[in-house]
Parts: structure tokens; sequence; C-alpha cells
């Protein structure tokens, strides 16, 4: 059974005048990881939003872990974590305070929280600020705290927009590590980037957007065989979205 | 990038160049902190906001009764000063109120906009003097401070002008003068605040610089008040105040003599177009300029410097031990208890919105005991026999609406859902049902509601002289009436959250949603009264009369927040970020 299935899903803007989505439809299985491109205004974002709950479809159905979105929210909200694409958080609570924060309203269990916050701080250098106020972060540290507030529910799926904006090339690494273990655990990633060599090496699946449709999508040796000419992903990816 | 102006983006540039850099940089800064093109988008395009229209007409008709009952009392001042030839100290009254408060404003909004305000990120790297980033900053104050004072001002300017049949002359020079009006106020503010960031290493100490700022400058405004006050009569001598009230503008001269430009602004509104009139709006525009020059010049020099740094913020860097990590992250809160205390932490960490939330219940209370003490002002001394003598019924009523006032007319409950701003998708994705939030929320705004009442009972003891048992009866009713608005101030702004600031003011200060909450609250406090009114003309008794009014107060208040959790639960979804 698929852990995110989206059922011809559109939502315009402007009282319909312009079509962000367009009948959309995919689905991700578990334990998978599915990279989301597309060109600056394709519709990454929209459906990204739609997916976690910010924005509500036109038309369509979409459901994770089997909870319908639109109906059973909150069920839906509990197995899922979402990065958005600007670190946009509490700027006058710490890190710890935030972290505290999104661990009580999903419920983590003392011991768990300790384990992955002291894991996740280690990891992206943040351990040293943790008592800090966020507003005296920078950007990537904004970001890498997004990112452990993420990571510490356990969620079954997670769901990013452009994650790896703003990381150093450590983070970075040490992130897309994380994506891969996360979903050898069974859980299923979600991710948006336009940072194809990232896509190609570490996505299962691979979905190319393009005004609001689905162009393509299938693992790398699937959307090489759509043209056989063997290119790469840039390739691909370039010759799909021009038109 | 973009070029601004027409001289390709040079420094010096011509005049005509220049002036029209400068007007797009102004016109840039009023459409991006009113959010014209964001509202005509909404209005026009998305056709969202519609009923915003007729309710915010609704609201200004709601209004209409208080209204009118400021113009009498106006018309009535107006008569009693007639015949002693003192009417015109009643505009440089209103003048005068009406400059203090953008003095009192003015440090919010200077300081927030000069400084804080996110946009200067941007315009700073831009080829734009200092001088033209300021002036388009102060043109957006200056708007801010016409519609701020005009509640205190036009009332009195309009009754005084038809009360003494004004003609051209007078509402020719009222628009004028009510143009400069804030110009003096606002560079005297700005010189302060201006060499203040120059001269003193802020950069690490912003948030406290704010609070500072603001309470040295409302206690110097309160100190200003109490001198006005005892400004206001002759000396307790028969020659002295037959002498006082035989010169003509006396009265005026002795109130505005603390502040010359009001008299100023007096004499040219009375005078008209009379050499009077003429002369002393030539002074009023002529200093106004003066001084607009002087801060322009001052802006070169100062300005940028004060702002290097500013929006660094620094921590020190400290590993936490195992054990201090341990006991420092939390064993699990509920989801109501952990919203409620993000809510206290940001409010109270947040300098413009500690201020106007959890300070001003304290500040407001404080503010009227400063005020009517005895002989601060004429009733102060007259309260305490007043009382004594009268019946408790009004006596508890008045008591319960100061403490209603100071607890629940501030902006903490109707800017509750615009103050979480772009981290609005936080609440939007978390495992938590919409009216639990609405209730954590709730429970916060009703927190400081009633730390008001209780600050306003201790006032109320002290000022009223007030019985325990009539004190505790006022409070009760306040704690009721609690609920009720700050439901009405949650829903009103639940229906419309502004999410899209870049500076805090604007969630609290600048958002109208805070002022049609007050609207609705002065409506329904209005209400009350005539509904208490009209049980008392029923010839019931005092306490069927209190007990009429709590139940009624009770079960409005039960509806409102069933009311605000339904609609948490249907806005939430909607709201789209």
């Amino acid at each position: 059974m698929p852990v995110i299935e989206l059922t011809n899903v559109s939502k315009s803007y402007n009282r319909g005048k312009v079509k962000a989505v367009d009948g959309l439809t995919l689905t991700v299985k578990p334990g998978e990881i599915f990279g989301f491109l597309g060109p600056n205004g394709a519709g990454k974002t929209t459906t990204i939003k739609m997916l976690v709950g910010l924005l509500r479809p036109d038309a369509g159905r979409i459901v994770v872990e089997g909870f319908d979105v639109a109906k059973d929210p909150l069920k839906a909200k509990q197995v899922t974590t979402y990065v958005p694409d600007y670190p946009a958080v509490y700027e006058r609570l710490t890190g710890l305070e935030y972290l505290n924060f999104i661990g009580d309203v999903y419920g983590v269990p003392k011991a768990e929280r300790i384990e992955r916050i002291g894991k996740w701080l280690e990891i992206f250098e943040l351990a040293p600020v943790v008592t800090n106020p966020i507003q005296s972060y920078s950007h990537g540290m904004k970001q890498k705290i997004v990112l452990t507030a993420a990571l510490l529910p356990g969620p079954r799926v997670m769901v990013l927009d452009e994650p790896l904006v703003g990381l150093d090339p450590r983070a970075a690494h040490q992130l897309k590590e994380m994506f891969r273990e996360h979903c050898d655990q069974g859980k299923t990633l979600f991710f948006s980037t336009h940072i194809m060599e990232v896509a190609e090496k570490l996505c299962d699946r691979i979905g190319i957007i393009h005004k609001g449709r689905l162009v393509a999508c299938g693992t790398m040796d699937e959307l090489k065989a759509l043209d056989r000419t063997e290119q790469s992903l840039e390739g691909i990816f370039l010759e799909l979205t021009d038109k | 990038m973009t070029n601004v102006g027409g001289n390709g983006g040079s420094r010096g540039g011509g005049g005509l160049g220049r002036l029209g850099r400068l007007a797009t940089v102004i016109r840039a800064g009023l459409r991006s902190n009113f959010g014209l093109a964001t509202l005509k988008h909404r209005l026009f395009k998305e056709k969202k906001d519609r009923w915003l229209v007729p309710l915010i007409g609704l609201a200004a008709l709601g209004v209409l009764p208080t209204l009118y009952g400021i113009v009498l009392l106006i018309e009535n001042a107006y008569l009693l000063l007639k015949p002693m030839g003192q009417e015109r100290a009643l505009l440089t009254l209103g003048l005068l109120a009406g400059q203090l408060l953008i003095l009192l404003f003015g440090i919010y909004y200077i300081i927030s906009a000069f400084y804080f305000s996110r946009d200067l990120e941007m315009l700073i790297p831009l080829p734009l003097r200092p001088s033209e980033v300021m002036i388009s900053k102060f043109a957006v104050i200056m708007i801010n401070e016409y519609l701020t004072v005009a509640a205190v001002v036009l009332p009195v300017v309009i009754t005084f002008g038809i009360m003494a049949r004004g003609g051209v002359g007078f509402w020719v020079n009222t628009a004028l003068v009510y143009a400069a009006l804030p110009i003096i106020p606002l560079a005297v503010v700005s010189v302060l605040v201006v060499a203040m960031m120059r001269f003193i290493n802020v950069s690490r100490k912003k948030d406290i610089l704010i609070l500072v700022g603001s309470i040295v400058l409302i206690t110097a405004s309160l100190f200003l008040q109490v001198g006005l006050g005892r400004s206001r009569g002759p000396q307790a001598n028969p020659e002295a105040i037959a002498a006082f009230f035989t010169s003509p503008d006396s009265l005026l001269n002795q109130v505005g003599s603390k502040f010359p430009p009001s008299i100023w602004a007096t004499k040219a509104v009375a005078g008209g177009f009379s050499g009077e009139g003429l002369a002393n709006l030539a002074l009023l525009v002529g200093v106004s300029l003066a001084f607009f020059a002087g801060i322009v010049v001052m802006s070169e020099k100062l300005f940028y410097r004060g702002l290097v740094g500013l929006g660094e913020t620094t921590g020190k860097k400290r590993r936490l031990t195992r054990d201090e990590m341990s006991r420092r992250v939390s064993s699990g809160r509920r989801a109501v208890a952990a919203i409620f205390a993000r809510e206290w932490r940001i409010m109270n960490r947040t300098p413009i919105f500690l201020l106007n939330g959890v300070l001003v219940v304290v500040i407001v209370p404080v503010l009227f005991i400063v005020t009517a003490r005895p002989g601060s002002s004429p009733w102060g001394a007259a309260i305490p026999k007043i009382i004594a003598a009268a019946d408790p019924l009004p006596l508890i009523l008045a008591a319960a609406l100061i403490m209603t006032v100071c607890g629940s007319l501030n902006g903490t409950s109707s800017s509750t859902f615009s103050r979480e701003g772009a981290q609005f998708w936080i609440s939007r994705v978390i495992p938590v049902a919409p009216r639990e939030q609405a209730a954590a929320k709730f429970l916060h705004s009703y927190l400081i509601a009633m730390l008001g009442v209780v600050t306003a009972s201790v006032v109320a003891a002290i000022v009223l002289h007030l019985k325990a048992v009539h004190l505790a009866a006022a409070a009760g009713l306040a704690l009721v009436a609690g609920v009720l608005l700050t439901a009405v101030g949650m829903i009103i702004d639940l229906a419309r959250p502004l999410l899209d600031w870049t500076n805090p003011q604007k969630a609290i200060k600048q958002n109208l949603n805070v002022l049609l909450a007050m609207l609705a609250d002065v409506g329904i406090l209005t209400a009350a009264f005539f509904g208490v009114r009209a049980l008392i003309r029923a010839k019931l008794a005092a306490n069927a009369v209190l007990s009429v009014l709590f139940v009624g107060l009770a079960a409005l208040a039960a509806a409102s927040y069933r009311i605000l959790l339904k609609f948490a639960d249907k806005r939430y979804p909607e709201i789209e970020t």
C-alpha cells in the first residue's frame, strides 16, 4: 500500500486564473526516497504544502499512511513532519525550547527526546548554541534546527522543500546519509530539490513536474528509458521542461 | 536590481531626479507599510475580504454614540468658556493632547521603523542617501500619526469650527495645522532616538533599548501630563481668579505654556486668514520645516552609523552536560500547556508585544492613580468625598468598567493569531486540533486580562476607597466580561489574521483587528450600559441589577467561548500560508 497517494489533485490561485497544480496523480511507497523536481513556479511547493495540509486542494484527494489529509488531518499530521523552504521559526525561543515544544505537541517520550535531540544536535553542530535564542542563529543554523525538529518525532513520513539549500557541505552530506538511514527503516521521504546530482544519486524514484503537471515519474532507469538516449538527469530534466 | 528614481541611482543626482527618487521611495514605503497593493489585490483581484468594508462601516456606526457624547461635552465646554473669552483654550487642549499622543506613540513608531523594520536590509544596499531612507520612514510614521490623533484632535477642532462659525480661513488653516501637527514632536523624538542609537552601543541590547526607551518616554509624558494638569487653573485667591478669567486667552496661554507650538496652532486655526492667524500659521509651519530640515541633516551624518551591527545578535556558546540536558528536556507537557508556554514566552520576549500587552494592563491603572490622586487635578481631591456619599451600585458598575477596560482593552487577544506571523505554518502542521490551540491562546490572553483586573482592583481600592464586598462584586463582573471580550477579540483576529508582517509592531499596533476588536468592545460595553440603565429605571434592587448583569454576561461569555472553539476548527484549515 502506498504511503503517500495523490489522486487528481489540482490547485489554482486568483480564482482559478493561475493553475499551479493540474490533475496531479502520484504515489510513494514505504521506504522510498522520492525526489520532486521542476523548474521555478512549476508547482512543487504548492504540491508539498497541500501534502502537509498548509493548502487545500481545489480538487482531488491526498492520503498519507491511509489518512485522508482533508478528512483526518490530525492523524495525517501525527505521522508527518515538514521542513519548509525558508526556516521561519520562533526567533524568541531558544533552540531547546523550540525542540521541547515540538516534542510536546507530537507527544515524544522523554527518553527518545534526549536520545534524538543529542544525536542531531551533535551531527548538525548545534549543541553549543542550543540554549541561545534562535534569533542569534545564522540562516544555515535555523535550517538545521528545523531539520532537527522534523526528525525529533521519528516520523513515518518526512516532507522537505529544498532541504539542502543553506546547508554547509558537511551538514548536507550528513543530511543525505540521514535520508538513506531514515528510509532503510521502512520510513518515507518526499523532498523537492533543484540539485540534479543529489536527486540522481539519492532518490529511489523521481517525479518531474512542469506547469502543474507531472511530466515524468519513475526510477532513474525508467526516466532514462523515456527517450533512450541514456542522458543524465539534467539532460532529461531540460528536455522535459523545455516546452 | 531596479534603480530607484530617474537619474540612474547616482548618489548626488540633479534636484528633480533626487525628488523623483525620494517620491518613489516614499511611495514604496507607504505601499509596503499599509499593504495597499496587497489590499487592492485581495479586494479586486482575489475578491477576498470584501466583507470587511461593511463591517468597518458598521463598526464606525457603533462608535457614533460615544462620539456624540464627546461632541456634546465639547459643546458644553465651549458654551461655558465662551462668555469668559476662554473658548480658544479648548482648541489648545485638543491640539496639545494630540501632540502629546504623537510624542507617546512616536517613540514606538520611530525606534521600530528607523531601526528594527526588516525592509532596511533591502533599502540600505540601494543607491539611496540615508536621509532619503529616513524621510520615507518618517512619511509612513506621519500617516500613522494622522490616523492615531484624528480621534482626539478632529472632534475638538470640528466642533469648535461649527460652534464658532469658522469661515474658509478657519478650515484651510485647520487642514494646514493638522498636516504640520506631528512634525515637531516627531522630530524631537527622532533626534533623541537617532542620537541615542549613534552614541550608545546597542547592538546586543536592542530589546532592552525599546523597553527602557518606551518606559522613559511614558514616564516623561506622565510627568508632562501632571505638570499640565497643575497648570490648568489660576492661583486659588479671588483676585488672581478674577484677573485670570478677565484676560482673554489666559487659559490658552496657561495650558499651552509648556509647549508653545500648541499655542501657535490654536491661534493659526482660530485666527483664520486674519493677521494673527496667518502669522501663527507661518510660525508653526516655519518651525516645523526647520525641525524637519534639522533631522534630515542629522540623519545624513548619524542614521546609518547607528544601524551598523544592529541586526546581529549573539549568544555565548556553551555545551550542556548530559545532566543539564536531561533536566532541560521536557518530560512531556500536554499540547495546550506547550502552546500556552510558547505564547507566554514569545509575548514576553518581544518588546513591542510586551509593552502593548502585559505592560499596558499595568501602566493604564497606574496612569489612573497618577492623574486621579488628590492634588494632581481638581477632580482627584473630590473623589473620596463623592464616593463616601454615593449609592454603591453606580460605584460597583464604574469600578467594574474600569477593571474591564484595564484588563481587556489591549491588543493581546485581538492580535493573538496575527502575532504568529510567518511562523503560523508551524501551528498548521502540528498534530494539535485548532480548538485546543485556540483554548491555549485564550488562556494566555485571559491571564493578561486577569492581571489587568487585579491591578485595576488595587487602584480602585486605593483611589476609590471601595469596600471589599463592592470591590469583589466589581471584580466578578470584570472577570466574566473579560471572558466575553477576550473571545470576541480572538474571533475577530481569527477571521482575518495579519500574518505577512515584517515588523512586529504591525502585528499589534497597526493591526486593523485590534482596532475592530476595540470598537466591538466599546459596542458591547455600551449595550451593557443601556441594559443596566433599563434595569435601574425598572426600579430593580441593586443586587438584582448586579445579578442580572452577571448572569447575562456569563451566558454571553460561555457562548462566545464555544463559538471561538468552533470557529477555530473551521477557520484554521482555510488560512493558507
